[in-house]
Order: structure tokens, then sequence, then C-alpha cells
């Protein structure tokens, strides 16, 4: 319950600063559009699909997942920089109960997050002669939840181990390899190279790929997409929530 | 209960400087209990021991019966406190501000909207109850903070330099809103300011370099060191008489 509390404090805390929803929610639909209006000009012969509606749309849901870690990792070192923390540590409060309340309100956001880029997906996806199928939109972001589980821990991590003023930069540079790497505005199998060997280390292309999977044909790298991206999530979650529990540790020494 | 905190030998370094030196204290119940010293002296850290905020080197010490050892969840359920910085949530109004801190300490949803428009009432908060923390002047957010503190009903409050950076005017109503909590809780109260300890406590701990000085009334600290006021009784006992 108290967990619930605090999940409730910090979606407030992240909902009433109008930047978070410039970019969480702005930005990525502004994109959707354009990289739309892109791909109409883009001759047909160009063989080039990496922005048609039905990869830019998860696609741009998996990026926008990118902001939400930005917001999160912001609100972490905010309440670590003030002394509503030192306040909440001397409450009954349990780490459990700090780790459920950042990491509910991510979900919560991303969840509709997602669901607003799949409506207007499904918008321009009707302006393009494209029809997504309720069940693949619905199959996309299951397979998009790990991907928020990984966004979580990252947050949660910079917000963990550095400032207010430093967590912002970090998190640029996770949005930018995963705009440069992740296979959302360039086609990374076309591409190959060391590109395409560096997006395969990275979770980043395997959970937009996974995201992508649901409306294709070929479902056959279902496994090396759905492992990679499970297991970078978890990872990257327990490490912050190991890392999280020192620093909190560390601050009542 | 007669005392609600018994301290023995407690002690806290850090690294090779001796934070709090194996203190000894007893502190009565419903009673004002001011610690005062100057920086570095201890009387920060003594608070964050007994608040579970910092682990001690030795020593014990309970509240309210729990041991800050082996209960200290017990001892996080009947304290409270504002510290020293401003600690409320920036972008929630008063109200919620309120309601969250009594849903952190699992307050029902009626015990929640009863206790918050007791305290609302209690620091006269009704005029800002609905404007975000960040935007109040600093007394607001000092007499939110300890509002916050208040709500969950402690039966020991510590005010870790409640009127620090206040004007004249917010210091003297917060000293209003402090004494009328006098008799019905245990306040631990650490100040710089001889006049705030000498106007609301009922006993003064002096501390110095981590050691406990002195300990006694107003007037048998006066009596100690034949000073005429505080600040010269203060004075004689932090430089040795």
């Amino acid at each position: 319950m108290k967990s619930i509390v605090f999940a409730k404090r910090t979606i407030k805390e992240i909902m009433r600063d109008p930047i978070s929803y410039i970019f969480c929610l702005g930005f990525p639909l502004v994109m959707l559009v354009i990289m739309s209006i892109v791909d109409n000009s883009i001759p047909a012969q160009a063989n080039m699909t990496v922005f048609h509606i039905e990869n830019l749309g998860p696609g741009i849901a998996y990026f926008g997942l990118t902001f939400v870690m930005l917001f999160t990792s912001i609100q972490v070192s905010k309440d670590r920089s003030t002394a509503l923390l030192l306040r909440l540590y001397a409450s009954p409060m349990k780490p459990v109960d700090y780790i459920i309340g950042y990491t509910l309100p991510i979900c919560i956001l991303g969840l509709v997050q997602m669901t607003i880029c799949f409506i207007a997906s499904f918008i321009v996806g009707l302006c393009t002669d494209y029809t997504f199928a309720i069940g693949d939109i619905l199959l996309s972001m299951l397979a998009l939840f790990p991907s928020v589980l990984l966004f979580a821990g990252v947050g949660i991590l910079f917000g963990s181990v550095v400032g207010e003023k430093a967590a912002p930069g970090l998190c640029s540079i996770i949005i930018t390899v995963t705009g440069m790497v992740g296979g959302i505005w360039m086609d990374i199998d076309g591409l190959g190279g060391i590109i395409k060997k560096v997006a395969n280390v990275l979770p980043f292309y395997h959970g937009v790929s996974l995201a992508k999977l649901p409306f294709r044909e070929n479902t056959e790298q279902l496994w090396e997409h759905l492992i990679w991206t499970v297991a970078c999530g978890l990872v990257v979650y327990v490490l912050a929530v190991i890392v999280f529990q020192m620093k909190m540790k560390k601050d009542v020494k | 209960m007669e005392y609600s905190i018994e301290i023995k030998g407690l002690r806290k370094e850090f690294g090779s400087k001796i934070a709090v030196n194996d203190l000894d204290l007893k502190v009565k119940e419903g009673s004002l209990f001011a610690f005062l010293g100057v920086n570095g002296a201890g009387k920060t850290t003594t608070i964050r021991m007994l608040t579970g905020l910092t682990t001690p080197n030795g020593g014990d010490a309970s509240v309210m019966g729990y041991s800050i050892h082996d209960s200290l969840q017990e001892v996080k359920k009947v304290v409270n406190l504002s510290p020293q910085e401003t600690s409320v949530a920036p972008n929630l109004t008063v109200r919620e501000n309120l309601e969250f801190i009594a849903g952190i300490y699992g307050f029902d949803k009626a015990k929640t909207k009863e206790k918050t428009e007791q305290m609302m009432e209690q620091f006269s908060l009704q005029e800002v109850e609905n404007s975000k923390a960040k935007t109040l002047s600093g007394g607001w957010q000092r007499k939110l903070s300890i509002a916050m503190a208040l709500i969950t009903e402690p039966k020991v409050l510590f005010l870790d330099e409640p009127t620090l950076g206040l004007d004249v005017l917010a210091r003297r109503e917060l000293w209003r809103e402090i004494e009328a909590l006098k008799g019905k809780i245990t306040i631990i109260l650490t100040t710089h300011y001889m006049e705030e300890a000498e106007a609301l406590s009922d006993e003064i701990a002096i501390m110095a370099k981590g050691d406990l000085k002195a300990v006694g009334t107003l007037e048998e600290l006066k009596g100690q060191t034949g000073a005429e006021n505080l600040e010269e009784a203060f004075i004689k006992i932090v430089e040795g008489m």
C-alpha cells in the first residue's frame, strides 16, 4: 500500500511537469507524422520499408519509452537532492516500496504512451492503406513490456548514481544510441557491417525488432530477439534495484 | 512512561572523526528538549541516529521503549521529523503533501481526510491549500514540513533547525505553533538560536565536538555558570568556563 501511495506521488510529480508531455507524447507523435510524410515521398523502387507505418508505429512506441526513462531518472535524482527522501527514509517505508513506487508509474506511463502511439499509428495506417489488426497491436505492446523494464531500470540506475543535472545527459546518450542502432530510423538489417554488430550486442535493436514482429510474416528471429530483450531488461532492472538499495544504505550510514 | 528517550553510550564515528561521543541522555515524555551547539557539535547526527537515518557505531537508545538497534521499524512508526532542508514534494499541493505522508504511514481514506483537515486548521494552511509546495515561501514550506511530520501522530517529533533562514515574523509564528504542541508530544529541537531555545525549551543539552557538555533547565544552566542568559551560559560551557 505504501508503494502505491508513493507511486501516485511519482506520477503526479512527473505529469505536472509540462515538458514531460512535450517529450513523452508530443515528440513521438510529431515524429510519427513527419516520418510518415517522408515515407510517402520515398519511391517504391527504393524498397525502403523502415518508415512504413507497420514498422514506424512500433518503432516510435519503443522510442517513446526512452523519454519515460529520461523523466524517471530526473525524478529519482531530484528526490535524492531534496530532503524528501530523507523524510521518507525515516518513515516505515521499506526499500521494496521505493522500487515499486518508481517502477509502477513507468509501467503506467509506458502503457499510456504505447496506446496513444498505436492509436495514432492506426489512424495514419488508415490514411496510407494499411490496417493494423488489434490483436497484433496488443501482441506488440506485450512485446514492448520487457523494454519498459529495461528503461525503468536505466532511469532508476542513472537517477541513483548521478545528480539532477547529469542524469538527463546520460539519458540523452541512451536516447541517441537507441535512435542510431535501434532500427527505428535506419534499416539495420539492410546496413549490416559494424552497425549491425553493435546493434546485435545492445538490447535496443532486439527490443524494436520484437515489437515489429507481430506485423511481419517472417518470425524466425523471435527467440533471439525475445531472449535478448527479456534478459537485458531483467539484468538492468535488477542492477538498478541493487544500486538504488546500496545508495539508500549509504545515505543512512 | 517517564522518559520518551533514553540514550546510553551512543556513538558515531565518521572515519577518524568522532561525531557523537558516548552520549548518555534521558528526555522526559511530553517535554520540549533542545540540543544546542555550534556547527559540527553532533546535534543533527544524534537526531539522525534516533530516527534511523544513521547507524550508530556503538551504544543504544530507546525511543518510546523501542530500541533503535532491535526495533527500528517500531521506532519509525512512533517518531517523525522535519529535516533542516526543505522536505516537501514540490509538484504536489499543500493538501496532497499532507495526504501523501498520511498514506505512507498507512492511514485509511477517512483518517487521512480527518487528519489533513486538522493539520490545515492547526497550521492555518487553508489559504495555500491548493498551491504547489514549490511555489510557497520558506516560512510556509517550513510550516507545511512540520505539519507533514505531525500528521502521522508521532509520539516524538524531531525538529532539526526548524526556523533556520526564516524572517523574524515567520519565526515567531512557528514558535507559537511549536509552543502549542508542548505537553502533547515529546519534541526534540536542534537550533543555533539561543532565544529560540530559551523561549521554547523545558530542558536544554549543550553539545560541542560530539560531547555532551551540559544538560538541564534554563535556570539550572544559568545557575551552573553564573550567567545572566542562555547565550552567556552557552559560551561559558562550550569554552570550558
